[in-house]
């Protein structure tokens, strides 16, 4: 729960705040944002360096960073209910307009302006892809295990038709094993 | 296809890119129930669309089992999550070890070579006329070159393709 210096949000104002921050466009990004500011800077309720250290650890749990963070502070403020509250707003906005999207999408299938998607918007979308695997990539390109990583990583996969989900493992497994760089301030979130 | 879900969902770390690489494998390529622009037009969903960039799995899974398939999709997605209290507890711990962090790079490394290799596999299928090499191209330059908003970039290189198709008379395939 939060110290006593810092204002409680009620369940409401949870699924009032989620519902806002599941209408922010940017991604994680540009949703952890609009959640800081209306935590930190406008309600008061936590301070900026504890929410840099839960969106930090936000980071190391096994799903998407932002569904993480919602339960970090749906559960300091109302518990189990709270982080129901908080996923269960965050969530619905963009979950409508891709089924409505998606629903669209299969009712033009196979007529011409369906085809004109393919022609159009799937290209545009694969730049996306290339430009989003580049920025994932940047930070490893120079002479390191994990560069040898990414190589052979997609050798396996292209050449050998080797199951990513496997590759994925043996990648996790040698970091933990051969990789001898201490964490960054950065990377273990105190600095976020 | 919820289990593939869930196991790419865990091994990501949620990461909608590296998630997408995965999927492709499974679902286009190994058990062919879906196929490569089904899934680029889910991904690009997620970006056009407020709110997280790994929901597009809720379309993907609309496009294979309905609405059933999208709502449980989801749940499988937003599960893990719940690791986030026990971890709120040790979390000093966890932040300080070396192991765990050295297995999130490697983690990531491989996850970079996955998604190329998928990004290939994706571009062989997608770049079928010289349009959709034009439309690229325009779309990487916006990404890269303006700081546009993806959406935005992504908007602007589909209605140039538009515009070329129309222009020159390009029938579909």
């Amino acid at each position: 729960m939060p110290p006593a210096s810092e204002s409680s949000v009620s369940l409401r104002a949870l699924g009032a705040l989620f519902l806002k921050v599941g209408l922010s466009f940017g991604a994680g990004t540009g949703m952890s944002a609009v959640l800081l500011d209306e935590l930190a800077n406008k309600r008061h309720a936590i301070q900026r360096g504890e929410f840099m250290a839960l969106y930090g650890l936000a980071r190391l749990v096994p799903s998407g960073s932002m569904t993480a963070l919602a339960v970090a502070i749906g559960y300091r403020y109302q518990r189990l209910p709270g982080t129901a509250v908080a996923l269960v707003a965050m969530i619905l906005p963009s979950f409508t307009l891709t089924l409505l999207f998606t629903v669209v999408y299969t009712l033009i299938n196979n007529s011409p302006a369906f085809r004109l998607l393919n022609l159009t918007l799937i290209p545009a979308a694969l730049a996306i892809v290339i430009v989003s695997a580049f920025s994932l990539g940047r930070e490893y390109i120079k002479p390191s295990l994990e560069l040898a990583l990414i190589v052979a990583s997609a050798v396996c996969v292209l050449v050998f038709n080797v199951n990513p989900t496997l590759v994925l493992l043996a990648g996790g497994a040698i970091g933990a094993i051969a990789i001898r760089d201490r964490p960054t301030e950065t990377e273990s979130g105190r600095t976020r | 296809m919820l289990g593939q879900l869930a196991v790419a969902n865990l091994l990501t770390f949620g990461n909608g890119t590296v998630m997408a690489a995965i999927l492709q494998q499974a679902f286009v390529q190994q058990a062919r129930v879906l196929s490569n622009e089904q899934l680029l037009y889910a991904f690009a969903l997620a970006r056009v669309t407020p709110g997280q960039a790994n929901l597009y799995v809720a379309s993907i899974a609309y496009m294979l089992f309905g609405l059933p398939g999208a709502v449980l999709s989801i749940v499988v997605i937003a599960l893990p999550s719940y690791l986030m209290i026990p971890l709120l507890y040790s979390y000093e711990y966890v932040r300080g070890n070396r192991r765990v962090w050295n297995m999130t790079r490697g983690l990531g490394s491989s996850a970079v070579g996955v998604i190329l290799a998928t990004t290939w596999s994706l571009s062989k299928d997608s770049l079928n006329a010289p349009v959709t090499w034009v439309v690229l191209a325009i779309g990487l330059a916006l990404l890269l070159f303006t700081k546009l908003p993806t959406v935005v970039s992504l908007l602007a290189a589909t209605g140039a393709g538009v515009l070329i198709v129309v222009a020159t008379g390009t029938t579909p395939q």
